[in-house]
């Protein structure tokens, strides 16, 4: 217990670091560092309001983070969550297309479990190509991620568009309103009830199976968990599957809840958040919910920095990037403050 | 034909250099993900620069000041703070992509793009067709000779290849390993700001947000197709950059039939096939073996 406290103090003081770091940035770019810091608190959970719209955008996020945790945990470096999450969302709208003027209670799941199939499969080939050939998933998921990217430009200009759409974005025919799962504001019980079922079903498997507990292993020692008679190569396409599938369903949330349509180049910093959150949760499923309420509040305080502080969004990309900087950083000087008064080391 | 060479040349170029700073930091022991944000840097400080200084030569030491910094600081995050390579490359990258966005913005006002009124000298009409390329681009060959001798002739580089290899053994004959890592990161960090400027001041005289479009993962993956060897690499970043332009050219013969956002998905997708085919000739790489290490903390 003391341990993943010390674990939790020390995410939450890079955390910090990275917050001051890029306050003294936007100091020097020429911004009131103090009004924007106000202004990302105040977006985030202070205002009115505000803790819903975070909490719309957390949900998504962690329903990709526990994903990603689950490779990471298993020892694969999966950061195609991004690609993963496009492919599903594709997946679920041409589905929409296919079920059109079915029922809703059985076109939902249908929908759902489409976009979970279309994110698994976006991880199966960089997952049989790291484990048949020993190709770096590193470099396959990631340029996974820009294939998905054009992918997405293309089914919304073309096969999907909307011919009525207009403006620069092509974005995809909307989704009939029977089949939403939530209304623009994007917190709804529906979306709640999934993200909880994700959770718990994730946190027992994780913590209460020999799959996870395998899994685990073998992020840690492969070669052992072979000579204990599990199969690797089953642990870890598992694990990317799962870890695909759950990105999927995030994007099909994102497609069936509050954009009701998808756009080309929609949330492009979804992924990336995603794994920061698994990574600040040190891959806990318990800690990435509590993590993903933090980065949905960044999220929901990027739409309204323009507004508060005159700073641009990307000012959150940034702080984003500064906190994936130190996030695995581990400094002899913040270890020896933690120990204070602690065990030895 | 000498257009098509032409064309392979200016998206090869940049990528080039960006890639053999992938190379040095690669034998260093170090897998740099922040390529793609080093390069983005380079390629907005050197516009930036050439607005502010009317001097391609003060923008392009500008650009190389700034990459060199960036990478003293992920030398920093990953040496002295033990962070995770892969993890703190990506958040470079997105510094880069970010404070590049964020400094047009508040530089230049609310613009997506920034147009400098010139670039990199071209060759001139002294070199027939091929005169409307840059000089980085002619030096290129030169760059890629010397880093070839660096890394495999000089005693330097002999060391580095051995604190990647085997740290404890390279101290043990009285190298510094943490040193090394920053000696080769910085060279990275020139390398890069240079195939930034090239990127945006060799053919274009434009930065827009978001220009690299993954060409330092591209280059990234270079280093790892061509066995992080300087030549090798080259060779197969110049791959990359003729798929690349085979897919313009398909654009333009087959545009109405192919959807061209697919045919710019080819360069990826020979990415993929590079990675997958130097892990089928030398077996897999090791990038994120030791990942699960960061839960036994």
């Amino acid at each position: 217990m003391k341990d993943s406290l010390t674990t939790v103090v020390r995410s939450l003081i890079f955390v910090a670091f990275a917050l001051i770091l890029c306050a003294l940035v936007f100091q020097f770019a020429g911004y009131n560092a103090l009004t924007m810091l106000w202004a990302v608190a105040d977006g985030a959970f202070l205002r009115s309001g505000a803790i819903e719209q975070s909490l719309r955008w957390a949900l998504p996020l962690f329903i990709t983070a526990v994903g990603v945790g689950i490779s990471f945990r298993a020892g694969f470096f999966n950061i195609g969550a991004q690609g993963q999450f496009y492919v599903g969302a594709i997946c679920a709208a041409f589905a929409a297309e296919a079920f059109k003027g079915g029922p809703a209670f059985l076109v939902i799941p249908a929908l759902l479990i489409s976009g979970m199939l279309g994110g698994a499969l976006w991880a199966l080939w960089p997952g049989l190509l790291r484990l048949r050939s020993g190709t770096d998933e590193v470099i396959t998921t990631l340029m996974g991620n820009f294939m998905a990217g054009l992918l997405l430009v293309y089914v919304t200009s073309g096969p999907l568009k909307d011919p009525s759409g207009s403006g620069q974005q092509a974005s995809s025919r909307p989704l009939d309103a029977a089949y939403r799962i939530s209304d623009s504001l994007g917190l709804s019980p529906t979306i709640i009830a999934i993200a909880a079922a994700v959770g718990i079903l994730m946190w027992l498997l994780v913590n209460r199976t020999a799959f996870g507990v395998l899994a685990s292993l073998a992020g840690r020692n492969g070669t052992m968990v072979e000579w204990q008679g599990a199969r690797l190569w089953k642990l870890g396409l598992s694990s990317f599957l799962i870890s695909g599938a759950l990105a999927g369903l995030a994007g099909t949330i994102e497609f069936m809840g509050p954009n009701g349509r998808i756009a080309s180049g929609f949330l492009p910093a979804h992924g990336f958040t995603a794994i920061l959150i698994a990574l600040v949760a040190n891959l806990s499923v318990l800690g990435t919910a509590a993590a993903a309420v933090f980065f949905g509040g960044l999220a929901s305080a990027a739409l309204y920095l323009p507004i508060m502080a005159g700073l641009p969004a990307a000012a959150i990309d940034i702080i984003n990037a500064a906190i994936a900087l130190f996030i695995t950083a581990r400094s002899k000087l913040v270890d020896r403050v933690l120990r204070f008064g602690g065990r030895p080391s | 034909m000498n257009e098509i060479i032409i064309a392979i040349l200016r998206s090869g170029t940049p990528l080039i250099y960006v890639t053999l700073a992938g190379v040095i930091a690669q034998r260093a022991g170090v897998w740099n993900l922040g390529l793609e944000g080093l390069m983005i840097i380079g390629a907005c400080a050197t516009i930036v620069g050439i607005m502010l200084t009317n001097s391609i030569l003060a923008a392009i030491l500008i650009a190389i000041v700034i990459c060199v910094l960036a990478s003293i600081l992920l030398w920093f995050v990953i040496d002295r703070l033990k962070a995770n390579p892969i993890i703190a490359g990506l958040g470079l990258t997105g510094l880069g992509i970010g404070g590049t966005a964020l400094a047009v913005q508040s530089i230049f006002g609310s613009q997506a793009s920034v147009t400098a009124p010139f670039g990199i000298p071209k060759l001139g009409p002294a070199f027939g067709a091929y005169g409307v390329l840059s000089i980085s681009v002619a030096a290129m060959p030169f760059v890629v000779f010397g880093m070839w001798v660096l890394l495999r002739r000089t005693r330097f580089g002999l060391r580095l290849a051995a604190c990647g290899e085997h740290p404890f053994a390279a101290r043990s004959v009285g190298a510094n390993p943490s040193r090394m890592r920053l000696v080769a990161l910085s060279i990275g960090g020139v390398l890069c700001a240079i195939g930034g400027a090239e990127l945006a001041a060799g053919s274009l005289q434009f930065f827009a947000q978001g220009m690299t479009a993954g060409r330092g993962f591209m280059a990234f993956a270079a280093v790892i197709f061509g066995a992080s060897h300087p030549v090798g690499a080259t060779f197969a970043a110049l791959f990359f950059a003729v798929v690349g332009a085979l897919g313009i050219r398909a654009q333009l013969m087959f545009g109405d039939k192919i959807p061209h956002d697919l045919l710019q998905a080819l360069p990826y997708l020979a990415t993929v096939f590079g990675v997958w085919l130097s892990g089928k000739l030398r077996g897999g790489t090791k990038a994120a073996s030791s990942f699960a290490e960061l839960k036994d903390q």
